[in-house]
């Protein structure tokens, strides 16, 4: 599971095509009618990103029309959050938004939260037509797939066109930036450019993929105090 | 077994119960805990280290925060005792890290670079499930008595239960979610000694110290006020300013 998933997001084009095929592959995976990945974060656009097929779009962007579903709560709680059977009548969480995808005929819905270290800044959307439980198997699947949802989201956010690691394993893009210093580097960048902790891991990587280095390079130099972000460096980034 | 000592291991075992009772925070005990072990056991540096849902290890608490250490507890994610210990369960044991190096190879370089001359790795289990290890390390060669071994064991078993609520365990999504809470704590704890860092030009362990004695004399808990500090509520200046006051910094 954890090869099939990591193969779907390094197959593909960085960003949204990527988070597409996620998706896709959790569709296959875990015996699911759909999946998509809701991004929501302060700071950057909110909505619905990647998603497995148009009908699973829709769906998942019923969260924001009616400014409430599980994605929401998986990102408040930072914890996956599970409605296994939204017709029931005990389900009383999202009235508005349990209405209108039953009309499209999903039953069950799972969120798994999307970490940037220490923010959770969206949500992996697992939709599926027959009510009941998720499995203790799929559920470590689902979670592993949240986990992976990070590096297209950063993708997303950072607009990376170009990408000189994009044949590199997720999996480890994913470790490399699961490390202590990094987390130390981010803590220092939150001070040092006044922004929040996801936009901090956002302007590390880019610095990374600009320069040809890991994240932990970058973060070591960080730390020891060898390189210092201008406040302006992802300004001028994103106006190339 | 002398008095004193005798005396230390009732204080870390009550100290623990007695935290448990009320809203505590969990890296802020474990913290205490890890210190106490090293202490007791009379090892240079002990470090705790938990698994995630993916299987992967993580620091969660150790008994210093020299970023060497930290660096060495990290390193067992790849290879070295650690990781050996959490894959089967079992205590490994290694008095002579030099003459065991070719197990680990970077693992015994870093920790050598360090000082480490000795590894003992300690599982933590929750019933059939382990989640994660204790490592010791000393500075001179030399294996743990028996004894010893046992104390270590039976403190990482109360220590387990302070991350774990044993009544949860058969509940494997319940359990994830508490190792994960715990996990979480640590990854903000570190944004927050970088900010602080940032702010007061200190050294990544005297950020730590002054996060901790801030929310100790505050009554906050540590979580809470590196979760303030991360998230800009809390101007990392005001802690830098209070523990100059208080004579933390100088």
């Amino acid at each position: 599971m954890r090869v099939t998933l990591g193969a779907a997001v390094a197959g593909a084009e960085p960003g949204l095509q990527a988070a597409n095929a996620l998706c896709g592959a959790c569709v296959d995976l875990l015996g699911l009618d759909g999946a998509a990945i809701s991004m929501i974060h302060d700071g950057f656009s909110h909505g619905t990103f990647g998603a497995s097929s148009e009908s699973s779009r829709r769906v998942d962007e019923f969260q924001f029309t009616f400014g409430e579903g599980p994605c929401f709560d998986a990102a408040a709680g930072r914890q996956a959050v599970m409605a296994p059977d939204l017709d029931s009548p005990s389900e009383t969480r999202w009235p508005a938004f349990a209405g209108a995808v039953l009309g499209d005929g999903i039953r069950a819905v799972f969120a798994m939260p999307i970490m940037l270290t220490s923010v959770c800044v969206g949500a992996l959307d697992l939709f599926r037509a027959q009510p009941g439980p998720l499995t203790a198997e799929r559920l470590a699947g689902g979670l592993m797939a949240g986990n992976l949802a990070a590096i297209p989201l950063l993708d997303l956010i950072a607009s990376t066109k170009s990408d000189p690691v994009d044949d590199e394993d997720p999996w480890l893009q994913l470790a490399e930036l699961d490390r202590l210093e990094v987390y130390q580097a981010t803590g220092m960048l939150i001070s040092q450019l006044d922004v929040d902790a996801a936009e901090a891991l956002v302007r590390l990587r880019a610095h990374a993929i600009a320069t040809n280095q890991t994240a932990s390079q970058v973060a070591r130099s960080i730390v020891d105090r060898r390189l210092v972000l201008e406040r302006d460096d992802i300004d001028e980034r994103r106006s190339r | 077994m002398s008095d004193t000592r005798e005396r230390d291991i009732i204080h870390a075992f009550v100290g623990l119960s007695n935290e448990l009772v009320d809203g505590y925070d969990i890296v802020d005990l474990l913290t205490d805990w890890t210190e106490n072990c090293a202490r007791l056991l009379d090892v240079a540096a002990a470090g705790l280290l938990v698994a995630d849902g993916r299987g992967v290890l993580h620091v969660v608490a150790a008994s210093s925060e020299r970023t060497h250490y930290l660096e060495v507890f990290q390193l067992q994610r790849d290879q070295g005792p650690c990781l050996d210990c959490f894959h089967a369960g079992t205590a490994v044991s290694v008095p002579d890290l030099q003459a065991e190096a070719h197990r680990w190879p970077e693992f015994a370089r870093v920790a050598e670079s360090v000082g480490f001359t000795s590894v003992h790795a300690v599982p933590m289990r929750l019933r059939d499930t382990v989640l994660g290890t204790f490592g010791l390390f000393g500075t001179t060669p030399g294996a743990l008595n028996d004894e010893d071994l046992a104390l270590a064991q039976a403190l990482v078993h109360v220590a387990s239960v302070a991350l774990v609520n044993e009544r949860s365990a058969s509940d494997r999504q319940l359990v994830n979610a508490q190792l994960q809470h715990a996990l979480t704590s640590r990854v903000v704890l570190e944004q927050a000694k970088g900010v602080l860092a940032a702010v007061g030009h200190l050294e990544m362990e005297d950020s730590f110290t002054v996060l901790r004695r801030y929310s100790r004399d505050h009554g906050h808990r540590l979580t809470d006020v590196a979760e303030r500090v991360v998230k800009r509520e809390l101007p990392g200046q005001e802690l830098i300013d209070y523990a100059r006051t208080a004579s933390i910094l100088f």
